[in-house]
């Protein structure tokens, strides 16, 4: 993607939300949850965290991307996805944020059933757009659960879902993250989340926001030698190797044209012969 | 908790050198940022000017780094009122054993940023005055476009050449979610000699 075509893009969106904002509840923007109030609820064991799919242990495949976004008119790419199901073979999918634009309660009622109809059993986590309204993380944790948890694949693959829905992910969650991380080296590991660390050489804001944070994060990462951390947020596609350590901004789902010209699509990870690659679906 | 020094050389009446150190101390124990740069003032007109410098931020726990090189076009339109804006080149590192070189520029996410500065010297007295800012980049480090840092600076002439300074600063974070959230808040507290 081009810079200019970057810069164009996020305009666009700026002015997009501007336009839009008049179904966003404004004050949520300030007085949402915040990531420390969100992941010490994760872990108080209060809300049931999706257990592990059941998948030929020795060969499986999973989908993983973000930002279906669906609006009142219900365009999405799921049903896409949903024709890649059998023709692939995947499992399951990850969906990593932003569900709906506005995150209306009809938007939520047309995600649940979109990501029902897929077939597939699924894990979120969740992104900004979720917390949209004031209401917006209760339905998140009572329709999906936490919005950070470990859960491990046919005992040989890990997915750890952290929470960046506000572009930071807080001291606790941290704790966490580094004590699932330290397994001993028994799993690969895939960590999931909305914003991504990294964004290219002309980012945007759209990144996790804090340096610190960022360097922690990283050097988290390699410490504990993460096969892959997956994004979204940035609606494109972008892949960058740091110290052995995948970075991928997954592409989007999200109806209309805010992409950055990487197209529709989704990750595909397959685990076979006890390692695991990787494939860029992009849509026709 | 960071101890940090700086120095400013007015080599010129138009043109200036700074260089700073910094430490950790309680985080991150031993060195945690050095700063070298320049400044020149062009014209008279505006205050308008240049400066430029390098900066190296460490982190010494998590073997991490981050080398930086900025320019930006200073300006004074009015009294009390300075501006600037510009960009830096950002070179993380985090490879063991290269991320505390201030000489490794090959990182494999190197970026360009924006900067800006706003600052309004709101109150002046004989012998104090206070600011009120929004930077990206200070006296050590360049933030993620996703931050909006601001704050107060004050200074106080204690008598003859020293002064106090203060300064304490927070960020609005998540801008392009939308989903706000203030940062840590930063208290910088420290004496100035002119010599």
């Amino acid at each position: 993607m081009s810079s200019s075509r970057r810069r164009l893009l996020v305009a666009c969106s700026l002015v997009f939300v501007a336009l839009a904002g008049c179904e966003y509840d404004w004050g949520q923007f300030i007085a949402h949850p915040t990531v420390e109030d969100r992941v010490r609820e994760n872990l108080s064991g209060r809300l049931h965290a999706p257990g592990p799919v059941a998948v030929d242990p020795d060969s499986f495949s999973f989908a993983m991307f973000g930002d279906p976004q669906v609006e009142h008119d219900n365009v999405n790419n799921l049903g896409r996805l949903k024709a890649d199901v059998s023709a692939k073979g995947i499992a399951f999918f990850c969906a990593l944020g932003d569900f709906t634009e506005h995150s209306t309660p009809d938007e939520h009622d047309s995600i649940v059933k979109d990501f029902q109809s897929v077939g597939i059993p699924y894990y979120a986590t969740i992104g900004n757009h979720d917390l949209y309204q004031p209401d917006g993380w209760e339905w998140f944790k009572t329709t999906f659960g936490p919005s950070c948890y470990p859960v491990v694949i046919a005992d040989r693959v890990k997915l750890i879902f952290l929470d960046t829905a506000d572009g930071l992910l807080g001291p606790t969650q941290f704790d966490w993250l580094e004590s699932e991380l330290d397994d001993g080296g028994r799993y690969i590991k895939i960590v999931g989340t909305h914003f991504p660390v990294f964004d290219g050489p002309e980012p945007a804001m759209g990144r996790t926001a804090s340096t610190g944070e960022r360097f922690k994060l990283q050097h988290l990462l390699q410490k504990y030698g993460v096969h892959s951390i997956v994004s979204g947020h940035i609606h494109g596609w972008r892949h960058t190797v740091v110290e052995g350590v995948n970075h991928f901004i997954c592409g989007t789902m999200a109806p209309g044209g805010f992409d950055y010209g990487s197209g529709k699509g989704y990750l595909l990870f397959t685990f076979a012969h006890d390692s695991l690659s990787w494939q860029r679906v992009v849509f026709d | 908790m960071l101890v940090g020094s700086d120095a400013r050389w007015q080599v010129h009446r138009r043109f200036g050198i700074t260089g700073g150190v910094a430490l950790s101390l309680v985080q991150h124990n031993g060195l945690s940022a050095l700063a070298l740069g320049a400044d020149a003032s062009l014209l008279d007109f505006g205050d308008i000017g240049l400066a430029a410098g390098v900066r190296h931020e460490q982190w010494n726990d998590w073997q991490a780094g981050e080398n930086r090189a900025f320019g930006l076009v200073t300006a004074g339109p009015t009294r009390g009122l300075e501006l600037a804006a510009g960009a830096a080149y950002r070179a993380p590192l985090f490879a063991a054993g290269r991320y505390a070189s201030p000489f490794n520029w090959q990182s494999p996410v190197p970026e360009w940023n924006l900067l800006y500065r706003v600052e309004w010297t709101f109150l002046r007295r004989k012998q104090a005055e206070v600011s009120a800012w929004i930077a990206n980049v200070d006296r050590f480090t360049v933030h993620n476009p996703q931050q909006v840092p601001f704050g107060l600076r004050g200074a106080y002439n204690l008598g003859r050449e020293w002064n106090l300074l203060g300064r304490c600063g927070t960020a609005i974070n998540g801008l392009s979610g939308l989903i706000l959230s203030l940062g840590e808040v930063a208290v910088e507290v420290g004496v100035q000699r002119e010599f």
